[in-house]
């Protein structure tokens, strides 16, 4: 255990040194992400407490509705989580240069796997924790809860229900890597795949929401009561359910109850770190041997020569594009992190939009309308913050050490930017513009929605791929070859709440022109349509606005020493 | 031919090169000497457009290294002291890969290859992801690069780390080889037998300032006053 505290405290005085460098670059780096992560807290809460009060006040959801979309919320941030940390996890407990320095050190296997645990929990979980602690601050503002509220919802609640996702993510990877011993890599990984998936659809058919709706609003305007008989009884049993019970009963100051559902959330939490302890000391060496071999693909060089994608093919481009081309290609699709994870966003994407293409909004009331067109919207945009931030960012840093190539070579760097932003942008581009075409099914009846889903996607676009190419350029590590880091580290943290603030930008200036015309649809009244048009102008505006911001930072950053 | 002139770089406070002025005629080996932290590689760096400098200037064979960049560095092949590589190209890959930054047409990048293959002795890895590889065989991928676009002008710092006894024997016949086709050569290394037999020139740098220039034939003469060892000159000058 002594061992255990005195790496901890080495880990952490290293941390304490590099946040707190005097240097001036240092410090104006810290300023800003004060700032940015500030100014994200602020956004945070006011946006929580908004939408808290418009549901409950202008849409009338009622208090058991409104915690059941809570308990929805948080199923959604439970797997995020968990898929976060097994995807980080692996990155960190089994391809980290330090496992392999901590191995060769009279270091046991557990302290190490604890050690790389935290360390995958509190650097995947960062920002998470600050979005959950800014909305619940923003939820219980509302409520006028008293401080010792935030205390117990922070870390009686949030804290328990994020280690459950990181301990289970974690177990499922011990357990992966002990079967991929015996069976193929790639069925395990499709049925992990197949597997979340049907978690996923499983969860929405259960609760089904719309049902759900339908079903509370039967009892207008008593939407306050209590309707646990409408929940299903498989869905009692997730940890989602639980925090969305604690908070409601804390809401309805029925304490015994919060009691039971706390310590039920707290005794999973325990019960699974310790297991995922066991599981650890068991499987985490072997685990690590296995994955020093593991390799998904190995493609036959006489195949990749004959891809009319090899290097020694004949191409229409001009050398210098087309060797950077086949090069971006053969990086992404030989690195397994890269090709992988993309697919599982895919996956989420297909489920997201397989799920809203059925939505009914038909006979929603105005506000109603609003509510899940801004809410598909947000989804939406998102997903593509998400897709950007872990595709887009790392790009510039993955050319790594061998960038030297680029810089003494006698080309553009100029060139080399905008050729992997267009590589970038065109498949990016594709998938936004059949989330806006598909989320826009429910509201097939006004093609000016489908046509505004469609701008506003592309616009979006445009300026998260910009903003996070850019910002991934202007903060490149150029030292870390594995993409998963580069897209969790601070700068990158700092780009993503950038990327959240234009999300709720985008929200703010669309939210009342698309009240006025759902109301207006619904009244028979007249629309000017111009509002939304003024609206896309001005979103237009911040997207040329940010993008060349960031275009000019990422250039700029090109041509500092290497 | 190479030109440094009034050559500065600074890191904040800390000079790393300062005022380096030196030149190099066409087909010169010249042998580039200092101890660690001396600043032979950020000179190398500015040279090839990896570092700005802070003052001064770099010309590469009449082209001025941050004027003109893509004529300067068309013009020579860099060999970096960490034989940095795309782990998921194969060294064939990589090979096409800088003969296209160099704008090559594809059938000579393919000679070019292959004659570069069979002369490092490459062929049975060739086709092997580099990741796989180990340093000394990363290392004669890199100058395999710097040579396929035959280069007026080859710089290549610290040459041997990692090299087997065979692969450095290759290399040093290659940069020999090089130098009588008339390619000048700027390397820079901390191995003094490496220098007596290969160099015509040698520059000792110590705290950024060149201490040293002098012809390998007059070295003789300095290293006379010692124990006729080059390793006594450069201790004595860089004490």
């Amino acid at each position: 255990m002594a061992l255990l505290f005195h790496i901890i405290l080495f880990k952490t005085k290293m941390f304490w040194k590099v946040t707190t460098a005097r240097s001036m670059q240092s410090v104006i780096k810290n300023a800003a992400s004060f700032v940015v992560f500030g100014s994200f807290a602020v956004g945070g809460f006011f946006f929580a407490r908004f939408t808290t009060a418009y549901l409950l006040q202008h849409v009338q959801v009622g208090l058991f509705l409104f915690h059941r979309f809570i308990a929805m919320a948080l199923f959604v941030f439970f797997l995020a989580i968990n898929l976060g940390n097994m995807v980080v996890s692996y990155s960190t407990m089994f391809r980290s240069p330090e496992v392999h320095f901590l191995l060769t050190s009279p270091v046991s296997h557990l302290n190490i796997f604890i050690i790389k645990f935290l360390d995958n929990f509190f650097y995947s979980s960062g920002t998470l924790f600050l979005a959950g602690l800014s909305v619940l601050l923003g939820y219980g503002s509302y409520f006028g809860m008293p401080w010792y509220f935030y205390l117990f919802a922070m870390f009686g609640v949030l804290v328990p229900f994020m280690l459950l996702a990181g301990c289970l993510a974690v177990i499922v990877l011990l357990l992966l890597l002990k079967l991929a011993e015996k069976v193929s890599v790639k069925g395990l990984l499709a049925a992990l795949i197949v597997f979340y998936f049907l978690q996923i659809v499983l969860y929405f058919t259960v609760t089904s929401p719309v049902h759900l709706v339908q079903e509370v609003m039967k009892y207008y305007p008593n939407v306050n009561l209590y309707f646990g008989h409408l929940d299903p009884p498989l869905t009692k049993m997730l940890p989602n359910y639980w925090a969305a019970q604690i908070l409601y009963f804390v809401i309805a100051g029925r304490f015994d109850i919060v009691a039971g559902y706390w310590l039920l959330l707290l005794c999973a939490s325990i019960a699974s770190f310790m297991f995922m302890l066991a599981a650890g000391n068991k499987l985490y060496y072997s685990g690590w041997l296995t994955s020093l071999t593991l390799r998904l693909f190995s493609f036959k060089s006489k195949s990749a020569k004959k891809s009319f994608l090899s290097f020694e093919q004949h191409s229409h481009f001009e050398p210098q594009t087309e060797v950077l081309l086949k090069k971006e290609f053969w990086q992404f699709f030989r690195e397994p992190s890269q090709w992988i994870h993309f697919s599982i966003m895919m996956v989420l994407v297909i489920v997201f939009l397989s799920s809203v293409g059925a939505l009914d909004v038909t006979l929603q009331r105005p506000q109603w309308r609003a509510a899940i067109y801004l809410v598909l919207l947000t989804f939406n945009i998102f997903l593509m913050t998400s897709i950007a931030l872990r595709f887009a960012f790392p790009m510039m840093s993955l050319e790594g050490t061998a960038y030297w190539t680029l810089r003494s070579s006698p080309l553009r760097i100029q060139s080399v930017y905008w050729t992997k932003f267009l590589i970038l942008l065109l498949p990016l581009v594709i998938v936004s513009l059949c989330t806006a075409v598909i989320s826009g099914i429910p509201f097939r009846g006004f093609p000016m929605l489908m046509r505004l889903s469609v701008a506003v996607m592309a616009l979006a676009m445009v300026c998260l791929a910009s903003l996070n190419f850019g910002l991934g350029a202007y903060f490149s590590n150029y030292t870390e070859k594995n993409p998963i880091r580069i897209a969790s580290s601070q700068g990158a943290t700092l780009t993503f709440l950038l990327s959240l603030t234009y999300l709720v930008f985008i929200i703010s200036i669309f939210f009342v022109p698309l009240v006025l015309f759902f109301r207006a649809m619904y009244f028979n009244e007249q629309f000017h349509a111009v509002v939304i048009i003024i609206a896309t102008a001005v979103l237009a505006l911040l997207t040329a606005l940010v993008s060349l911001t960031a275009h000019a930072m990422g250039v700029r950053s090109l041509r500092r020493d290497f | 031919m190479i030109k440094l002139a009034h050559l500065t770089k600074r890191f904040g406070s800390f000079t790393a090169v300062n005022n380096l002025s030196l030149e190099i005629p066409d087909g010169e080996f010249f042998g580039f000497l200092g101890p660690n932290g001396a600043g032979k590689t950020t000179t190398i760096k500015m040279m090839t457009g990896l570092f700005a400098p802070t003052s001064g200037s770099v010309t590469m064979n009449g082209f001025d290294i941050q004027n003109q960049p893509l004529d300067a560095k068309s013009t020579f092949g860099y060999i970096p002291d960490q034989p940095f590589l795309y782990d998921k190209l194969t060294g064939r890959e990589f090979l096409y890969y800088i003969g296209g930054l160099f704008k090559m047409p594809k059938e000579t990048i393919r000679r070019e290859i292959e004659k570069t293959v069979e002369h490092f002795e490459i062929g049975e890895w060739v086709d092997k992801r580099t990741e796989d590889y180990s340093q000394g065989m990363r290392q004669r991928i890199t100058i395999a690069a710097a040579f396929v676009h035959s280069p007026r002008t080859i710089i290549i710092d610290e040459p041997m780390v990692g090299l087997d006894p065979r692969s450095a024997r290759i290399v040093k016949d290659s940069l020999r080889q090089k130098s009588r086709e008339g390619v000048t050569v700027f390397m820079s290394t901390h191995n003094m037998e490496i220098v007596e037999e290969l160099c015509d020139r040698i520059g000792i740098i110590k705290d950024g300032r060149l201490i040293f220039l002098d012809t390998k034939e007059n070295l003789h003469h300095h290293k006379s006053k010692f124990d006729g060892k080059l390793e006594s000159v450069f201790l004595e000058l860089t004490k």
